[in-house]
């Protein structure tokens, strides 16, 4: 079974780009534009992967909180993040909250697919 | 900017409905008493399921706005039921505890649409504990005015409580799945079920099991005495145009007179329900 991913982004554009790249290269993707969009497919299906923008003030909420909710819900999940801003300070707290990985945005498509395969063992 | 999720369930458009008969099972007969309409969420997505649906729902905190947009849904779809079948609807008891606005929307709503609300059944559906209960009364005490009963969802289970059963005095009881699954062969299951018959009849209440899975279980359901039983293992939640077709509402009984149908009263039979469903399936499915 293909492993499942889960992108939450504030920017659809984005997201769309990862989504296509991701399901090409044979992962199931769903994408979450809310914070309770993104807690309802936490709790129903089970992610391999994670991968939240930090800063989605767009959305009413911080990536931080997401990643402590997927933590405090599943040891099991890899969690990679995404921010364009505030880089150093953003890094050590979201990697104290339980990230796994991070990666500066912009990014390359193939820099997502290549971090994804360290975390989860998985490959684009 | 796309739509939000929510912003799509509010469309009643982006909504479909399935209906689920519910069966009177005393007497060794299986006679299609009502239907339950159930929604599904935005075709082709992770929302078309109804548990993941509703639980964002309850996250947006939005269960009034969705309740009035599933009912738009439900009674669009209603009304070309037989005009004497009676359908079951769920709410939030959240929303009627909230103000009388979705009794008069739905009292309006039905009216448009031609409908009598006394064939209707509110479900009261309910997961947080802050529901205000005088307001949920007089909405009810609102409803039964014009007919409208109520069923106790879930009851066993979260806040469908011995209070819920005292202050909603619900016609029926519905048994949620979790006590009626392995009945036959757990006397645990069989006690906790017998005392909830004995509440409901104590109370002048009907009891409706859920999720029956076997036809052992079926049985022992009859033989405990309880009244109703909807499960996938009678007839799973099917379209319109399926349960139409597949022969359960041909009672000349769910017809008004000028569409009364000939026929004998519909028994439930394994097999007929087969056949029936592949032709229906078959007569829907694209050229």
């Amino acid at each position: 079974m293909a492993d499942r991913v889960l992108i939450i982004d504030d920017d659809e554009q984005l997201v769309d780009a990862y989504r296509d790249y991701l399901a090409g290269g044979g992962y199931e993707v769903d994408c979450a534009q809310e914070l309770e969009e993104a807690q309802t497919l936490l709790a129903h299906f089970s992610y391999s992967v994670v991968i939240t923008d930090l800063r989605l003030s767009k959305l009413g909420f911080g990536g931080l909180d997401l990643i402590k909710h997927v933590r405090e819900n599943s040891s099991q999940t890899r969690i990679i993040v995404l921010t364009g801003y505030g880089w150093p300070e953003l890094k050590a707290e979201a990697s104290a909250s339980g990230a796994d990985a991070f990666l500066r945005k912009p990014m390359r498509l193939k820099d997502l697919g290549n971090t994804i395969a360290q975390v989860a063992g998985g490959q684009v | 900017m796309r739509k939000s999720i929510l912003e799509t369930i509010l469309d009643p458009h982006e909504l479909s409905v399935r209906f689920q008969p519910i069966f009177q099972i005393q007497d060794g007969a299986r006679h299609v008493d009502s239907v339950e309409a159930l929604i599904r969420g935005p075709r082709g997505t992770n929302f078309e399921r109804a548990d993941i649906l509703f639980d964002y729902v309850r996250r947006k905190k939005a269960e009034a706005a969705v309740d009035q947009s599933c009912l738009t849904t439900i009674c669009d779809a209603a009304k070309n039921l037989p005009s004497k079948l009676r359908v079951n609807v769920n709410v939030h008891a959240s929303t009627l505890g909230r103000n009388s606005e979705f009794v008069d929307f739905f009292l309006g709503h039905v009216q448009k649409q031609s409908l009598a609300p006394e064939r209707f059944t509110m479900e009261l559906v309910e997961y947080a504990p802050t529901c205000n209960i005088p307001e949920l009364t007089n909405s009810i005490g609102k409803l039964r005015s014009y007919g409208v009963r109520i069923a106790l969802d879930d009851v066993g289970l979260g806040q469908s409580n011995y209070r819920m059963m005292l202050d909603c005095h619900p016609e029926y009881f519905k048994l949620d799945a979790y006590f009626v699954n392995g009945l036959c062969s757990d006397t645990k299951r069989r006690a906790v079920v017998e005392s909830v018959v004995a509440l409901a009849k104590a109370l002048g209440s009907s009891v409706v099991a859920e999720g029956v899975t076997s036809n052992d279980d079926l049985l022992q359901l009859e033989t405990m005495d309880v009244d109703f039983a909807q499960a996938n293992l009678l007839c799973p939640a099917i379209s319109l145009k399926d349960l139409l077709a597949s022969g359960y509402l041909d009672d000349p009984a769910f017809w008004a007179p000028a569409r009364r149908q000939t026929g004998k009263r519909n028994v439930y039979n394994l097999e007929q329900h087969r056949e029936q469903l592949s032709l229906a399936a078959e007569q829907s499915s694209p050229a």
